[in-house]
């Protein structure tokens, strides 16, 4: 076997950017290469942004950069200098789930869970922008995220009701809550 | 719907014992919150703050000499740890186990690559980016050689992929049930066709991934990944490695993203990162990605080409089935999988026919290595045998309905013995049939199938078209004979039922100080809701609630090498280990406190989460904190169960068991009537509506069950209609990004009219019969047919699965062309 001993790394240029993540203002040092995903995941620890293609189709790494929901695969940290960057884990507030959250365990919208953090997060954008979506727009919304265990019928349904929830107008039956 | 079905569920329980039972009902997940807050940890996720990280340099070539590996420049770099080649692993370590005999494979491809994405160098730096640089800089020189990629040209042995082996034909076999010969000869019609499914898989949204971490004190290995079943598998890894079970430990997270059973064949990266580590003594990571997941990540699934038959009589009676099958393995048989047996345990799908044939060969080529997928070969075969009585009900001018009424199995023929040894438990086929016949019925009044509406979308080239099917979904998983392929058959013969492994599942528990109950499960998870279903039964068994039983895992050195997740096969299992462990907890506690009151145990009794002492002398109570309390030596609050494989119980299965014929002891199933609309523009398929009624036995949790029924039928609409991992003519896979591997979204999910019965099984504990397979194992036959029923019209015939718009255009053209 052929071992190397000489650790050390190769001259890696890096820049300086600063951005809010999750209402927190953060500054750091990342290479230009570096994948925002990755930068999150690894250097700010928030590893509810998950990685399923890292090709910009599965929609797993979705966080919103200024509102917009975008791959964070796709984008590089770089870019999301001067940004607020929101993910998942901001979402509950003080151990309360959030109403997408909370929807999304009420209609078992997850399975094994590793696309659910997109799917909230794409769920947020949709509904922040449109709170009373048709389902065609639900569809429209969602349709940048895959989910394999599913089948998506139940993931409707979760924005459906929590957007009756957001509306602060419920019409969900209660009784239904587990 | 569902949720309706849930409360109603919940307050039956309630008026019935006047307490709320939690199995039945629809409980909400226990595994929700930390995966919903993103702080479950995930495979991925876990990375120890000293450990370097792995990446793979993959064959470019899917049929070459490997002539020189030049690794000097990538060793160069600073940032790189290692560089492993097979001459250094082969000096250390042993070839991976195979599926048949007769193979050698290495962790890294040793002197010859067989397929586009074989690993055939490692390296080993400071993180993943560095790793690739490294990987660009490791020159490895190939010659070329030809390539086989069509599965019956394989078969002729012009190109072999394994000289030493000396044939393509991995193996073959010819198993005859009854007399099909006689009743080829006698039938009036005997009709013969061709169908083709493609490769394609369960494609978790999760990749691979592997921390391992070897201990230089007690020589022995940690390695964290997401392999499924990892108390079976566990010897890939451990005998790779040349280590005793004992020194090898494989640890699961608690949420792994999916595997559908594709992650049973990740052993390499496990074995890859453990050697890495034990050289560096560094945890090594490392996390495939999802282009190596596709491209060469060892988990394409069953693609196969048949030849079928069937003997019919003038009046529509099926006399036998013949199934011919070509099955491409890829380049290595892959351990432990083996598909083409499976379908053996539901031969004859609902129909009641007894005499069949049944022969395959499995053949290498130059593809991606073969894995488990959901349905584990049984939905190719349902397909081509539902695709065959189409065609025989056109050949004969019989209304298909009416030929597949005729043949169906009766209730009152349950339990019923299929020609090759199998049972079906239960359950009432033509029910289930007449009931979504009827829901059809309704849309032809107005509805979607209203025959003016019909005529006017036809105009429009737009042909609309149902076909109700009916499917068995054989549900819980014993292995004893997927190694039938590797035992000696004429052995076969001789072997009695005592030689027949036995399949338990494994479950314990402990009573902790505070009264709470800590139970856990001896298999991995990926999505089902193992936990939840364990704390719903364990807290009707003990009289607490769900919230004070937590459910934990043991890795594969603390459980016994029992058996796991797979073919559906935890309902059952899960539930029946539940029963046992807390009636043998309850037993356990209650002596306990006689021990404590000094009185008979006949004088005291369990009831409510608390032992009661009923001999006259008050209401003395003994609660479960207070008996943990008590608990010093006698380990009384601590308790384990296994649950044995309901097959073992049952004299009807033993000679299955004893050949190795594959028993599955439940017959799950499902009724389907999918609505499409083809576009005979675009060959696009619109599925307006999938009626389907389903059942599983008993509904331990029926959130769960529709979960499962909507995932399974996403999965087996991709795979009809979308999914597959192509390949051209020189051996270059066509599907290596979710660009070209196209999975549905949401816009490809129709609307699911899901209706459940329940026939509670009579071999299992707890009447629950699985359901984790179902939709993909009864989707695509199901959908296949219904196209045939829209284009009937046209002569097209749904022959290639998936059928995909370009597939669908050509058939039209050929047929218009040949008018
Ligand atoms: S990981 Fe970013 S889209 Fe798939
Ligand atoms: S829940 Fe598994 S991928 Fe969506």
């Amino acid at each position: 076997m052929s071992a190397d001993d000489t650790s050390g790394s190769l001259d890696r240029p890096t820049e300086d950017i600063s951005l809010s993540i999750n209402g927190e203002s953060v500054s750091a040092e990342v290479e230009p290469r570096h994948k925002l995903s990755d930068f999150l995941r690894d250097a700010q620890d928030l590893r509810g942004v998950r990685v399923g293609c890292e090709h910009g189709v599965c929609g797993a790494c979705t966080v919103l950069m200024d509102g917009q929901a975008v791959k964070s695969c796709l984008t590089y940290a770089v870019q999301a200098d001067g940004t607020e960057i929101e993910t998942v884990e901001g979402l509950a507030e003080d151990g309360a789930l959030h109403p997408i959250q909370e929807a999304f365990h009420e209609e078992h919208a997850l399975q094994c869970g590793f696309c659910t953090s997109g799917f909230v997060m794409a769920s947020k954008e949709l509904l922040d922008e449109n709170p009373d979506p048709s389902k065609e727009a639900v569809e429209k919304g969602l349709a940048d995220n895959i989910c394999r265990c599913t089948g998506y019928q139940n993931i409707y349904d979760a924005v459906l009701r929590a957007a009756d929830r957001m509306d602060g107008e419920s019409t969900v039956d209660e009784e239904e809550e587990a | 719907m569902s949720s309706h079905a849930r409360t109603d569920a919940a307050e039956e329980g309630e008026t019935e014992t006047k307490k709320e039972r939690f199995t039945g009902s629809g409980m909400a997940r226990v595994e929700d919150h930390r995966i919903l807050t993103g702080e479950a940890e995930y495979i991925h996720d876990k990375a120890p703050e000293d450990s370097l990280h792995m990446a793979l340099l993959r064959s470019v070539h899917p049929h070459a000499d490997i002539v020189d590996i030049d690794t000097s420049e990538a060793e160069d770099h600073p940032g790189c740890h290692l560089v492993l080649t097979a001459e250094d692993i082969k000096a250390e370590y042993n070839p991976m186990p195979a599926g048949l005999e007769g193979f050698e494979e290495w962790s890294l491809a040793d002197g010859r690559a067989r397929y586009v994405g074989e690993p055939v160098v490692a390296v080993i730096a400071d993180d993943r980016y560095v790793a690739e640089d490294v990987v660009d800089l490791v020159n490895v020189k190939y010659d070329q050689l030809d390539c086989v990629v069509d599965p019956r040209e394989a078969r002729e042995d012009e190109v072999v992929v394994h000289e030493e082996f000396g044939t393509n034909v991995g193996d073959h076999e010819e198993l005859v049930f009854g007399d099909p010969d006689s009743a080829f000869e006698e039938a009036d019609h005997v009709i013969e066709k061709s169908y083709s499914w493609g490769r394609i898989s369960g494609v978790p949204l999760e990749t691979a991934g592997v921390v391992a971490q070897y201990d230089d004190d007690t020589d022995s290995f940690d390695i964290d990944c997401n392999i499924q079943l990892h108390t079976l598998v566990d010897d890939t890894v451990y005998e790779t490695l040349g280590y005793d079970p004992d020194d090898v430990n494989l640890d699961v997270p608690p949420d792994v993203g999916g595997s559908f059973g594709t992650k049973i064949a990740i052993h390499r990266y496990c074995c890859l990162a453990a050697m890495a580590s034990k050289e560096l003594n560094k945890p090594v990571t490392f996390v495939e990605d999802r282009i190596e997941n596709l491209q060469g990540g060892d988990m394409h699934s069953t693609e196969r080409e048949y030849d079928v038959k069937v003997a019919l009589d003038d009046d529509g009676t099926i006399r036998a089935l013949d199934f011919w099958f070509v099955d491409d393995f890829g380049a290595w048989p892959r351990y432990p999988v083996n598909q083409v047996l499976k379908p053996l345990s539901v031969l004859t799908n609902a129909f009641d026919v007894q005499d069949a044939r049944y022969e395959y060969d499995l053949v290498l080529t130059n593809k991606t290595c073969q894995t488990a997928y959901r349905g584990f070969g049984v939905p190719s075969h349902l397909y081509a045998l539902e695709m065959l009585v189409d065609d025989a009900a056109e050949a004969l001018g019989i209304d298909p309905d009416e030929l597949r009424r005729r043949n169906l199995i009766e209730a009152h023929q349950m339990p019923y013995q299929l020609p090759s040894k199998n049972i079906y438990d239960s359950g009432d086929f033509p029910a289930a049939l007449a009931h979504v016949q009827q829901r059809i019925e309704e849309e032809r009044d107005g509805g979607l199938l209203d025959p003016e509406t019909v005529e006017q979308k036809r105009e429009e080239g737009k042909y609309r078209g149902v076909r109700p099917t009916v499917h068995i979904e054989p549900g819980v998983s014993g292995s004893d004979w997927t190694d039938r392929q590797r035992s000696d058959r004429e052995g076969l013969e001789e072997r009695n039922r005592e030689d027949v492994a036995e399949l338990p599942e494994h479950l314990r528990a402990e009573i902790r100080p505070d009264g709470t109950v800590k139970a856990y499960l001896a298999t991995d998870t990926s999505g089902q809701g193992h936990q939840t279903l364990v704390s719903q039964l364990l807290a009707d068994e003990l009289g607490v609630l769900p919230s004070d039983i937590e459910v934990g895992y043991l890795d594969s050195e603390t459980a016994p090498t029992e058996y796991g997740t797979a073919a559906s096969r935890m309902a059952v299992m899960l539930s029946g280990a539940a029963q046992g462990l807390g009636k043998e907890l309850v037993s356990n506690l209650e002596r306990l406190a006689a021990e404590t009151w000094d009185c008979d145990e006949d004088d005291v009794t369990y009831r409510d989460g608390a032992v009661v002492r009923v001999d006259g002398g008050g209401e003395e109570t003994l609660s479960l904190a207070e008996l943990a309390a008590q608990d010093d030596e006698s380990g009384l609050t601590r308790a384990s169960y296994d649950y044995e494989h309901p097959t073992t119980q049952l004299e009807q299965f033993d000679e299955a068991l004893s050949k190795k014929l594959p028993v599955y002891p439940t017959a799950a199933f499902a009724a389907n009537a999918p609505i499409v609309e083809v576009d005979t523009k675009t060959g696009e398929v619109d599925i307006l509506k999938f009626y389907s009624l389903r059942d599983c036995g008993t509904q331990l949790n029926p959130t769960i069950v529709e979960g499962q029924a909507h995932g399974g039928l996403a999965q087996g609409i991709g795979a009809a209609l979308q999914e597959e991992f192509g390949y051209d003519e020189s051996g270059q896979p066509q599907a290596i990004t979710l660009f070209d591997y196209k999975l549905p979204s949401i816009e490809h999910i129709p609307e699911l009219e899901l209706e459940h019965t329940e026939t509670p099984s009579p071999f299992t504990a707890t009447g629950a019969k699985g359901t984790g397979e179902g939709g993909m194992i009864d989707g695509p036959a199901s959908l296949a047919c219904s196209i045939n029923a829209a284009l009937e019209p046209l002569g097209v015939r749904a022959d290639q699965i998936p059928f995909t718009p370009n597939r669908i255009r050509e058939r039209i053209r050929q047929v218009e062309g040949e008018e």
